[in-house]
């Protein structure tokens, strides 16, 4: 990765980065897509979809936590031992993360209670730790916040779209505003439960992979 | 290779940062924090109590409407909480009294709401609980409370008490049980009887 450092300071006319920032946002946002493609930090985007408002603070937590561990980690990246990388790295984002469930709990308290446990567990969230590993370690840091908002925003977008279906069909509301008339919709609860998580997340990351098409040199 | 003597130091600088601004973070939100936390056990006790609010109220909102309506009272050993309505409503007077035990999986606590007279329950409330969910946790869901409402906690013969069981008849101080809870139920109920012992001594 050393040869492919770029400083930021010498900022093409083509772009952020020399169009590389383009290019992680692209590839964080949607080639490489955390949710849909890598299929990392499920367990949450499970958890916490059943209702939209959720979803969305789940996803605006996770941004917020991605791309201030990325700045940091990318800040410190010439200065942290190598052996306790891990370590710092985790420090760093559980600060980030307990910094979010405070604030959540100070100012938007029944949030807080419906997400429960969830806000805490973004620290062992693999997208966050694999960007600082994969990403932030070695490049510059005004990219390394590219990155960190491009997975974050991968991250929320689906979260958003499951988000936005379970509590469509499920409730038959937005945002707990009646869409669907219970005159000739019956809210189907299947979707509130865990199994319309699974099968929610399922055909999504079919349909992003069905567009996608599939990895260069993969067999078809 | 940086030496030891390095890593030391970056860790112990990395990690005192990190601590400090915590700190400073969970010092500055303290009183929202607490703010929060006691509007939700105000919030339990004005639903027991049946005090009418806006559903939509804000924490600071519902600790103003408790310190308006509700007075807390020490009648010998017990704390009651008691509701005045103001004259021009049709709501009538409510009391609550804390109980709590332990349940199967970990300690209940709740609120029971009884009317003036101080026998008929008008309400009940649990605000912790870590029973089964599904099972034991349905003692939280609206068919099982509602039933106490109406209930005596006096027998006909006028000895305190309240049964939760599924066996035959019906008497003013018996609920049904929750299926498949016979525990959950079995230990609730010694917890309630055991306020309800302390309200009619104190009575």
């Amino acid at each position: 990765m050393a040869d492919k450092q770029l400083a930021c300071m010498t900022c093409q006319p083509k772009g952020l980065c020399g169009g590389r920032g383009l290019l992680t946002l692209k590839e964080g946002a949607w080639a490489n897509n955390p949710l849909a493609i890598q299929v990392l930090g499920i367990c949450s985007a499970l958890a916490v979809t059943n209702r939209l408002e959720n979803s969305l603070v789940m996803g605006g937590a996770l941004i917020f936590v991605c791309v201030g561990s990325n700045l940091l980690v990318s800040l410190l990246r010439k200065r942290t031992p190598h052996r306790i990388r891990m370590i710092a790295e985790v420090a760093i984002i559980a600060t980030f993360v307990i910094l979010f469930d405070q604030f959540l709990r100070a100012f938007y308290w029944d949030m807080s209670k419906q997400l429960g446990p969830y806000v805490g567990l973004i620290i062992t969230n693999c997208i966050v730790m694999g960007r600082a590993e994969a990403f932030a370690l070695q490049n510059p840091p005004v990219l390394s916040i590219v990155d960190g908002v491009a997975n974050g925003l991968g991250y929320a977008v689906i979260l958003a779209i499951i988000g936005f279906f379970r509590e469509l069909l499920g409730t038959g509301e937005i945002f707990e505003y009646k869409v669907l008339s219970g005159q000739w919709y019956t809210p189907n609860q299947l979707m509130i439960l865990a199994p319309g998580a699974f099968f929610a997340l399922g055909i999504l990351i079919g349909i992003f992979n069905a567009v996608k098409g599939p990895e260069p040199g993969e067999k078809k | 290779m940086k030496g030891n003597v390095y890593t030391l130091c970056y860790t112990g600088v990395l990690g005192t940062v990190c601590a400090l601004l915590l700190t400073a973070v969970a010092k500055i939100t303290e009183p929202y924090k607490e703010a929060n936390a006691q509007a939700e056990r105000n919030h339990n006790i004005l639903n027991v109590l049946q005090v009418p609010y806006p559903s939509k109220a804000s924490s600071q909102q519902l600790v103003k409407i408790f310190e308006d309506n509700v007075r807390l009272e020490q009648l010998g050993k017990l704390k009651i909480y008691r509701y005045i309505p103001p004259k021009d409503s049709d709501s009538s007077e409510t009391l609550a009294v804390g109980f709590e035990g332990p349940g199967l999986w970990g300690p209940v606590k709740g609120f029971l709401a009884l009317g003036k007279d101080m026998k008929t329950i008008v309400g009940i409330t649990f605000y912790e609980q870590e029973e089964t969910p599904g099972l034991g946790g349905e003692i939280v869901s609206s068919w099982f409370r509602e039933q106490f409402v109406g209930k005596s906690i006096v027998d006909e013969a006028g000895n305190p008490g309240i049964i939760i069981s599924n066996s035959e008849g019906s008497a003013p101080n018996k609920v049904d049980a929750i299926s498949g809870a016979t525990m959950t139920c079995n230990k609730v109920q010694a917890m309630l009887n055991e306020a309800i012992k302390s309200i009619v001594e104190e009575k």
